[in-house]
């Protein structure tokens, strides 16, 4: 039986900390090690480490994984290996969602051109951080909240009900903040184009149903807006592009 | 006897506890000598112009008269104040009452008695060595143009260019630049001397007795001489026997030997001196900053957060103590210095002052051990300083928190987090990656309420930031230490507070200088 798989490329500590992060999301946790005896021996997580090699032709992952919602990170550490990786994947898998991480622009930029869905260039990401942390501290806790941890504060993916009393207004009008207490920061669009709310874009703009907005609000406001006004959907962001 | 020893001692002590007299010492002190006291540069330059007043006005007077106020603003006003400087200096060269107090209390040790001629002496010995040093000669020599009658004394004004070298710190660099060759420069001059005096010689030898030859006496011969090895050849005196022309050919080989051994130490003593009198520059510039960051250690992030940071108001400074690293710093057009930020001498010799200069010092090293190393280094000397840390291993967390760090960035452990996200909400998590990076010309910003708004702004329904297309996220409020989200609109808005805010870069500014602006109806 095919089962929704995480597959992890790559034994370290990378990839145990995604293990842990995404374990609730997956039937199976996958790690694939390309020196799994000696990783074997030293691995003290719950996790399984199988082998593969990089000449692999990924047979066996075909019978055994659902491809369409499973999600494989490559997170090797030679540059080189993980570009030879995710193109052989991308070669045998047209479906397989894949994030790869980067160390830097220039890896980024050919783990994109190999296939990856979504590169986490780590050391611009945790720069990122750190320069947020100095300038802009309050919005880095903000944010940091509002993403990683489970704070009250939630950021959500909401589409518009077929019958939402919404439709067909302008999008600058919205005043979800006094009446929902969320606040909407972006709109998916039909054609997953995303958009800022205030956008001059979207000034005149109206709403439609296939309209996937992004709001931030406490999770219980949320919810009651949610009953009122739409659902919370997922975004196949292999199609998706700011 | 006694009672004069007695009453100079008690003199000495009074002096030595004297907070005033002292207070006042120190300042002469700090404003002549100590080129960290912000207020010497003036002085420098107030000194600076007086000399060059003193030569302009020397200039002017040697073809036509010039008004006697001026003649006497530079015989007498110019001459007192650099009497005044000589003096102050010849007071602060060395702490007179220190030196009685400490023989009589060493006296007091041993249980000898104390002979004040003891102290004198090493007083005097000291004074004299102030007196005799080649800068107090200089100093004393500009002096000297106040005997004005005295024609030649005029020319003393000239020693006053010579005091240019108190007051500029790059002259003193390239004369300790200079001194680094000293013995080089002595083999130069013997070796000049040597050929001066025997081709002088040789010259009057031949010549003097030739009715027809320019050279008659040895001063003849001897400015011949270094006319010729100097390579500037005027050509005013020239020999005309067959020795003499042998002479001159000799000379004039051995004139540019000199030349090219003075040039080559010259440059091989600036090349080899060229660095650190770089680094000089740089410490002096640091030393002027009022805040900066603080990156110990050059290597993969600190890169990448430098070139973030260069957008901020703050400057960046970084140590490394590995001259690569420190290379490449530099040519991505950052201050940078090499030394070693575990070591707390780094500290003292760069001037940087953790206290008041440096906004937050960034351990970003890809090393816990190293990250760990600066971090104890840093809280050695300083409590209070906001110390950012890499951790690359989860394992050393509680060591770098002892250590003293105040923030810790796992970027392994970002990458769970961001997978998670990224599986969960992947747009959500994009459309904040992309407010956070400013992309597309949106952003999030934190605005400070001063008082200045706040005066005129007292409520959040009066923040009108629809009006410019700005949305606010929430308020960080400074007395809870809290942040609210969505504030409802009759929240009150207090001195110190922040708003938080998403929008177009630009209205955001716009909406910034509104808020500075607007009026209370």
């Amino acid at each position: 039986m095919k089962t929704k798989t995480a597959l992890i490329f790559g034994y370290n500590d990378y990839a145990l900390e995604i293990a842990k992060n995404i374990v609730n999301e997956y039937e199976n946790i996958n790690i694939f090690s390309l020196h799994s005896e000696n990783d074997s021996l030293k691995n003290k997580s719950n996790f399984e480490i199988k082998s593969f090699d990089l000449s692999d032709r990924w047979d066996e992952l075909n019978n055994d994984v659902d491809i369409e919602n499973s999600i494989a990170f490559c997170v090797l550490e030679d540059s080189a290996e993980n570009i030879f990786l995710t193109i052989s994947l991308r070669s045998s898998f047209d479906d397989l969602d894949i994030i790869a991480l980067s160390n830097n622009k220039e890896t980024a930029n050919k783990l994109k051109m190999a296939g990856a869905n979504k590169v986490i260039p780590l050391v611009q990401t945790t720069a990122e951080m750190i320069s947020e942390m100095l300038e802009k501290p309050i919005v880095k806790n903000v944010f940091h909240n509002i993403l990683f941890e489970s704070g009250e504060l939630k950021i959500a993916q909401i589409k518009m009900n077929d019958h939402s009393s919404y439709i067909g207004k302008m999008i600058s009008d919205i005043d979800w903040d006094k009446k929902y207490g969320v606040i909407p920061l972006a709109i998916v669009r039909e054609d997953m184009s995303s958009e800022f709310i205030y956008s001059s874009k979207l000034k005149h703009d109206t709403i439609t149903q296939d309209d996937i907005f992004i709001i931030v609000g406490y999770e219980r406001d949320i919810s009651e807006f949610e009953k009122l006004i739409g659902s919370r959907c997922d975004v196949n962001w292999r199609n998706w592009s700011w | 006897m006694d009672f004069i020893n007695r009453f100079i001692v008690d003199f000495a002590y009074f002096i030595n506890t004297s907070d005033a007299y002292q207070r006042k010492k120190r300042f002469f002190y700090d404003i002549l000598e100590n080129d960290k006291y912000i207020y010497k540069k003036y002085f420098d330059i107030f000194m600076i112009i007086l000399i060059f007043l003193s030569v302009a006005i020397l200039i002017a007077e040697v073809k036509s008269n010039i008004n006697t106020k001026i003649e006497f603003f530079n015989t007498y006003i110019i001459s007192i104040i650099f009497f005044i400087e000589y003096m102050l200096r010849f007071w602060t060269s060395s702490n007179m009452s220190e030196v009685i107090i400490r023989a009589n209390e060493h006296a007091t040790m041993i249980g000898q008695k104390f002979y004040l001629y003891k102290a004198l002496y090493k007083i005097i010995k000291e004074k004299l060595s102030f007196i005799f040093s080649v800068r107090a000669i200089i100093d004393l020599l500009a002096i000297l143009p106040f005997f004005h009658e005295l024609r030649l004394l005029r020319l003393f004004v000239l020693f006053r260019v010579f005091k240019l070298f108190r007051y500029t710190t790059s002259f003193q660099a390239f004369i300790s630049v200079l001194s680094t060759k000293k013995f080089e420069f002595l083999i130069l001059l013997m070796f000049a001397s040597i050929v001066i005096s025997v081709s002088s010689v040789l010259i009057y030898v031949m010549e003097a007795n030739n009715p027809s030859s320019p050279i008659n006496t040895l001063f003849e011969a001897f400015y011949w001489s270094i006319v010729t090895i100097s390579t500037v050849g005027y050509g005013d005196i020239t020999p005309v026997t067959s020795a003499g022309r042998v002479v001159a050919m000799f000379v004039i080989t051995a004139g540019i030997a000199v030349l090219a051994f003075t040039t080559s130490i010259v440059v091989s003593a600036l090349t080899e001196k060229l660095d650190e009198i770089k680094e000089i520059k740089t410490i002096e510039n640091i030393r002027k900053l009022k805040r900066f960051y603080l990156i110990c250690g050059y290597e993969n992030v600190a890169q990448e957060v430098a070139s973030q940071l260069q957008n901020s108001r703050l400057d960046i400074i970084v140590l490394d103590e590995d001259p690569k690293r420190i290379e490449n710093a530099k040519r991505d057009g950052l201050v940078a210095l090499n030394y070693d930020p575990g070591d707390a001498n780094s500290y003292k010799k760069t001037g940087i002052d953790l206290n008041t200069q440096v906004k937050a010092v960034l351990c970003l090293r890809e090393s816990d051990v190293e990250n760990v190393y600066s971090t104890l280094t840093v809280r050695s000397i300083n409590k209070e300083v906001n110390i950012i840390s890499l951790l690359m291993d989860d394992a050393n967390r509680k060591k770098l928190n002892f250590a003293g760090v105040n923030e810790i960035l796992y970027p392994k452990g970002l990458v769970g987090m961001i997978s998670r996200e990224l599986i969960g909400k992947p747009v959500a998590f994009e459309v904040i990656h992309a407010l956070r990076n400013e992309y597309y010309g949106v952003n999030v910003e934190e605005i400070l309420i001063d008082n200045r708004i706040n005066e005129n702004i007292v409520y959040v329904n009066e923040l009108d930031n629809a009006q410019f297309r700005v949305i606010l996220l929430g308020i960080f409020k400074k007395s809870t230490n809290r942040f609210f989200f969505n504030p409802m609109d009759e929240t009150l808005l207090e001195s110190g507070d922040y708003l938080l805010v998403i929008g177009n870069s630009a209205f955001i500014k716009e909406f910034e200088k509104y808020l500075h602006k607007k009026i209370r109806r």
